[in-house]
């Protein structure tokens, strides 16, 4: 073993060695200057197994900082924890011409307890540097090392972590025992990867890659893993904080995680047990059951993330979410799932990858632990699968909305795990749709009353806005709404939270000076609340597709009754567009002295070939043009 | 905004009992468990019961004299918008390897009453194992915990112990909060060996005022020395919500609170009297004599070498200071911190090249004066730290280092921490009132800090009307003051300006830019001067042989920021604003001008601001301008109907089109 060990940090300084030549800035390819900021040089990260709790980590790197844009490439963050030690970090800096102007080491580091953005506690701690150069290009080259004592979850390669770096040569490699098995997953290398053993009963994967432009960000771009280069390695046995198990596919991962991390921890007190089975005896339908439970453990409990124990994977027991009503997103569901249990209804405990500018699937082929960063539950009612999230207080009961909607979860079952799909809403599911019947009258006063229904993930645009005061409520219309001088009269939102929820918003408004009177003549705004006014930026070269999330569809009927005796002194709007991606329509038809316009925004799904963008920012500049028609009224000689 | 309340000095007070006392912990009545709302604020999420908070000057133990900060609070929490407050975080400033100088937290209690199904009271104790020491950095830690068993219509309870070595200010008391407060009270003892000054701010009254002479409440060494303190107790009943609006400096300003900074001090032990803050010579003598301030002011020496070279051969000032700051400027990088003390030496500074704006700053001070300029430091408060209080020194309200240099009868407010300032401008964040000058021979007086610069741009387009109905021809604009900073920042958020331009074409499909110069973009002292040669394609047909043209299609505002119908905080803006926008259009012989654009001058009281267009007809050609103008950095709020209204006509006289029509 120790002399596997040697042999490895052999080659490792070997490599160092040869990296050592020459950092002057002047001799980065001319070709990986355009919209780069920093350049990585020369990036190295090896990962040597020793054991499945004994794992070493190198990594070395040289970053070129080309202007003040690429600082955040010298800055130096590492994370640490319980079963992540760093054994040593250095580094140094060099000017534009390759000189060496100063180093640090770990003393100049400071520790800090790291925040991920909305948990009250975790281990997880930070060391962290940032050298101050002043004049760009400069040069750092750091190091360190790690040692991990676990081995369900390794470091992945990323070798373009950002927008704007270019990276002229990057390499990852993992060395271990011959009987150490790995499952692994290339995505856009271009390099497969090379295999070395060696007579000593080990070997060695390496994957390199080299003159990668730096990558503009483009609007409307597929999830950036699909597209950038990137590496995961998966040990076919791992031990994980005094845990052994092994996996090699989303079955196997499911059924341990079932065994050992949740089945064990839904114990309830008796007396609780009861009053669950007390308040669903009523109800025989299991769907309007688990309803009831839900709704209970909405009302009971709220979100507090709290990441302590064994790496933040495994939920609280069910008895102490019980006792202090609150919990994260695993222990709501665990416990969610004991009440459940309490009554006989079977669910599973599901790891998704959430957000809403992307919808993630968990990947068919390849199991991992690393893939999904939150739970949520899916109850496997005959032919009527329903999902709950249970960190809402506010959530209707099977609506999971847009932040885990569409994609692959795994769902942990007492069988293994299995892949399901959760529901997608599609473009014509997402309505926003609104009619409104308003007055301009001579003084070019606005009044009127409007209503809108949301549906879909649309369903929760207003839930920011429910439950405030009425005048925090008429402050966040006036910032909805555009219309200047606007007065809410009176509002009145409901959320119906059945099974297809709605939320409907009536409001009686008035606004003045909505019409501009100048010379006889009445200058509006025809689209008075639903104005798009950004275009898409366009890309010249584009080289990702064209990515939409989510679709939807935007309907507005508007009736404005104007002062009599007045014709309209431009063409009326009539703009009709279809694309394959989207489409629009925009009317507008002045009868007597009613003004009636009717528009349609329908945004439809899907990814489409980079040759349609351009297709794409000219649409738009349709709608914010059509959006932006101004109604000039003359009178009648 | 800021009022005395009162100049405490012990010994001459009237002897009454004061009535002040800690709630019971522990206890809720049926009524508080009944409440469904806040009748004084329906819209309330959550209230605030009961609130008591007590701080005194005690022994801790034998020979160790602490602050002792209790703070005991009961909360009713109506609804899950109300949950946050069940969710608490205490920061103190901690070490784990010094505790003497540092602050400790202890006996975290909590306690959280609900109803359960029968409508019974029930309770449920905060647990030890679920407060969570964090040490956040090296200096501070935050003890974080979840309250349990919260629900809708829960009351929770908790209080805690805060010991601290720190006596120069005691423990705050901000009796206003986002929620409101049925009762909040704060108690204060303090022996006769200490003196402190007391401030309110806000607008809210007290209820209760009470201070009265406690007699040999304080002893050491067995009673070797004692004292008698002064008990001091503030409160206000029904405390409202607090509601922050848009475009205020800081909501410190608004907030009812009192501050404790001490004033003297004498040593129970060797009866030697120290003076902390009484006035300003005090604080003078302690600045010019502090390690970290008036010492470094004195490092001319280490200067004096490093700028000969970038003084020699300028005969005046003025280049010589620029020099010196432009350099600075340069050298150091700004790690984000403020600071009215340096962190370190700043010999430390010019060897890592990066500090706190103290940092920085004192060194700009001290290389100035080095090169035998008449320069000094200028103590300010940043913009969302609040205003300073001019009663007497309040150090703590002080946040940020400036420096300034007298040149002839003109002096100039310099800030290197950022490299994209020109000489004798100042970072938005402080733009906030007024500074305290501080220099190692005088004594320290105020200063307003007014900028001199302006946000401002001028915009000129001169186009002609194509054939194909484009519009083709030459925008230049102008920025200078604080626009030309802006514009700096946004293209330097670009590695080229080649890649500035290409995103620039980009953003509109109707406008393709042609050509582009971009000049004086290092050249921090000029306005910023870009020239695009454009091809505009925005004119819409109307029926006939028409063509509508907005003439503020450039830039047209057609929301106004301001919504509110009245204000209570002023509009607070920082800097006066000036755009200027000149369209010249030149038609094709065959068409005229059907409607022209309206000549509008709308003005605010006392030239607060206006809005003016003016229009001149040539042959085949017309010229259009017009001006915004924003003259005040601060408007009050009887000024706000103005402002808006003024916004409202620029909106109302901007939606109007021009027409163009066919001979």
């Amino acid at each position: 073993m120790k002399s596997i060990l040697i042999a490895f940090s052999l080659i490792i300084s070997y490599t160092i060695a040869i990296a050592q030549q020459n950092y002057d800035a002047s001799l980065i390819p001319k070709e990986l200057l355009p919209y780069a900021s920093a350049v990585l040089r020369d990036e190295e990260q090896n990962i040597v197994v020793e054991d499945f709790d004994n794992i070493l980590v190198h990594f070395k790197t040289v970053v070129t900082i080309l202007n003040k844009n690429g600082d955040h490439m010298a800055h130096i963050n590492l994370e640490h924890d319980k079963s992540t030690i760093i054994k040593y970090v250095k580094g140094a800096i060099y000017n534009q011409f390759g000189k060496q102007t100063g180093k640090f080491s770990e003393g100049d580091f400071e520790d800090a307890s790291a925040w991920d953005g909305f948990s009250l506690f975790t281990d997880i701690r930070i060391k962290h540097y940032f050298p101050s150069v002043t004049e760009y290009p400069y040069t750092i080259v750091y190091e360190y090392e790690l040692h991990l004592k676990q081995s369900l979850a390794l470091p992945q390669w990323e070798p373009v972590l950002n927008f704007g770096i270019a990276v002229e040569k990057s390499s990852f490699t993992l060395s271990c025992k011959r009987n150490f098995n790995v499952r692994y997953r290339e995505t856009n290398i271009p390099e497969k990867v090379s295999m070395m053993s060696d007579s000593r009963n080990s070997k060695i994967y390496t994957w390199s890659i080299s003159n990668l432009k730096a990558v503009k960000d483009e609007p409307f771009s597929p999830y950036d893993k699909n597209y950038l280069p990137n590496v995961e390695i998966v040990p076919e046995k791992f031990s994980y904080y005094g845990f052994e198990g092994s996996f090699a596919n989303w079955k196997e991962l499911g059924k341990w995680m079932n065994d050992k991390l949740i089945v064990n921890r839904q114990e309830l007190p008796a007396e609780t047990v009861e009053h669950i089975k007390e308040l669903t005896n009523d109800i025989s339908d299991p769907k309007l059951k688990a309803k009831k439970i839900y709704e209970f453990m909405q009302a009971k409990t709220h979100y507090v993330s709290i990441q302590v124990g064994i790496g933040g994977i495994q939920p609280f027991l069910a008895a102490d979410v019980n006792k202090q009503n609150y919990g994260d997103c695993k222990a709501l569901v665990n416990y969610t799932q004991a009440l459940l249990k309490a009554i006989n209804i079977d669910s599973y405990y599901c790891v998704v990858e959430s957000g809403r500018k992307y919808k993630v699937s968990l990947l068919k082929d390849f199991a991992s632990i690393e893939q999904g960063d939150h739970i949520i539950l899916c109850l496997p009612f005959k032919n009527d699968t329903t999902w709950a999230d249970c960190t809402s207080q506010t959530i209707p009961f099977g609506y999971l909305g847009s932040f885990t909607d569409d994609r692959n979860v795994l769902a942990c079952t007492p069988d293994g795990g299995k892949l399901m799909h959760t529901p997608k809403y599609t473009h014509k599911d997402n309505l926003e749709s609104r009619k409104a019947n308003f007055i301009i009258n001579e003084a070019g006063e606005l009044s009127g009353i409007m209503t809108t229904t949301f549906k879909g993930t649309d369903y929760e645009d207003r839930d920011e806005l429910i439950n405030e005061p009425v005048k925090e409520q008429y402050k966040m219309l006036q910032k909805i709404y555009p219309i200047n001088n606007l007065d809410i009269l009176n509002l009145e939102v409901k959320q119906d939270k059945s099974f297809d929820p709605v939320t409907t918003e009536n409001i009686k408004l008035h606004a003045r000076d909505y019409a501009s009177l100048t010379d006889g003549k009445y200058y509006f705004m025809l689209n008075p609340v639903n104005r798009k006014t950004d275009v898409p930026k366009q890309v010249f070269n584009r080289l990702n597709d064209v990515y939409i999330n989510r679709g939807y569809t935007k309907e507005d009927e508007v009736t404005f009754t104007v002062p009599a005796n007045y014709h309209l002194d431009k063409t009326p709007l009539n703009d009709i567009i279809d694309k394959p991606f989207a489409k629009f329509t925009s009317t507008m038809e002045l009868k007597g002295n009613q003004l009636i316009y009717k528009r349609k925004l329908q945004l439809i799904d899907g990814t489409y070939s980079k040759d349609t963008y351009q297709d794409f920012v000219d649409f738009f500049q349709e709608v914010v043009d059509a959006d932006s028609y101004t109604v000039v009224l003359v009178k009648n000689n | 905004m800021k009022k005395p309340l009162l100049i405490t000095y012990i010994f001459l007070l009237i002897c009454s009992i004061v009535s002040a006392q800690d709630f019971p912990y522990g206890t809720v009545n049926q009524q508080e468990m009944d409440m469904k709302s806040y009748s004084k604020d329906t819209s309330a999420h959550a209230v605030v019961l009961q609130e008591y908070g007590k701080t005194r000057i005690g022994l801790v133990t034998d020979e160790n004299i602490r602050v002792i900060f209790e703070y005991h609070v009961k909360i009713k929490i109506f609804n899950n918008k109300g949950f946050d407050y069940g969710t608490v975080q205490i920061p103190i400033y901690h070490s784990n390897d010094d505790a003497d100088t540092y602050e400790s937290l202890e006996e975290i209690t909590g306690v959280t009453y609900f109803k359960d199904d029968n409508g019974t009271t029930q309770k449920v104790e905060l647990e030890k194992q679920n407060i969570f020491p964090v040490n956040e950095t090296k200096h501070w830690a935050n003890y974080k915990f979840a309250m349990p068993g919260i629900r809708n219509g829960c009351i929770i309870e908790y209080k805690y112990r805060l010991i601290s070595p720190y006596f120069e200010t005691l423990h705050p008391w901000v009796f206003q909060a986002l929620i409101p407060k049925v009762y909040s009270e704060y108690e204060v003892h303090i022996p006769a060996y200490w003196r402190y000054n007391v401030s309110l701010k806000g607008n809210l009254k007290l209820t209760k005022n009470t201070a009265a002479v406690e007699r040999g409440c304080f002893s050491i060494n067995s009673g070797i020395a004692s004292a008698d303190c002064s008990s001091l107790v503030y409160g206000i009943s029904d405390i409202p919500a607090f509601v922050s609006e848009d475009y205020i400096t800081s909501s410190k300003n608004y907030l009812s609170a009192i501050n404790f900074e001490e004033s003297d001090f004498t040593s129970p032990y060797s009866r030697a009297k120290i003076k902390i803050t009484k006035d300003w010579k005090d604080v003078d003598y302690i600045l010019k004599n502090d390690l970290y301030f008036g010492d470094q002011l004195k490092k001319k020496g280490l200067f004096k070498d490093r700028i000969v070279p970038l003084v020699t051969g300028k005969s005046d000032d003025l280049s010589k200071a620029q020099a010196i700051y432009s350099w600075i400027q340069q050298l150091f990088k700004w790690n984000g911190q403020n600071g009215i003390v340096t962190s370190y030496s700043i010999s430390k500074v010019l060897e890592t090249h990066k500090g706190s704006a103290a940092d920085i700053n004192l060194s700009l001070v001290t290389a100035l004066n080095a090169a035998g300029l008449n320069a000094s430091a200028v103590l300010l408060s940043t913009r969302d730290n609040g205003t300073v209080s001019s009663l007497y020194p309040v150090i703590n309200d002080f946040n940020y280092i400036i420096a300034r240099v007298d040149i002839g009868d003109k002096n100039y407010l310099l800030d290197a921490t950022d490299p994209l300032l020109p000489f004798g401008m100042l970072p938005f964040r402080c733009l906030n009132d007024k500074g305290r000058v501080f220099s190692l021979d005088k004594p320290s007086y105020w200063m307003d800090i007014n900028p001199p610069q302006k946000q401002k741009s001028t915009h000129t387009l001169d186009l002609t009307l194509q054939e194909d109905g484009k519009l083709k021809g030459t925008l230049v604009n102008y920025f200078f003051g604080y626009d030309a900073y802006k514009k700096r920042e946004a293209i330097k958020k670009f590695n080229t300006i080649d890649e500035y331009t290409e995103d620039l074409n980009s953003q509109f499909s109707r406008i393709k830019i042609l050509k582009s110069e971009i000049t004086n973009m290092d050249s921090l002292d000029k306005p910023l001067e870009e020239k695009y040669e454009l091809e505009i394609n925005i004119l819409e047909k109307i029926n006939g042989e028409r063509l509508s043209f907005n003439p503020f299609f450039w830039y047209k505002i057609d929301t106004n920021p301001f919504k509110l119908v009245e204000r209570s905080y002023p509009v607070d803006l920082g800097m006066t604003y000036d755009e200027r926008f000149i369209i010249t259009i030149n038609l094709p012989s065959q068409y005229i001008v059907e409607t022209p654009p309206q000549i509008f001058a709308i003005a605010m009281p006392d030239n607060g601001g206006k809005f003016m267009t003016n229009y001149e007809p040539g042959g085949n050609s017309f010229t259009f301008s017009h001006v915004i103008q924003f003259a005040k950095p601060v408007y009050n709020s009887n000024e706000y109907p103005y402002l808006k209204e003024l916004y409202n006509k620029i909106i109302q006289s901007e939606k109007v089109e021009m027409v163009f029509k066919k001979k």
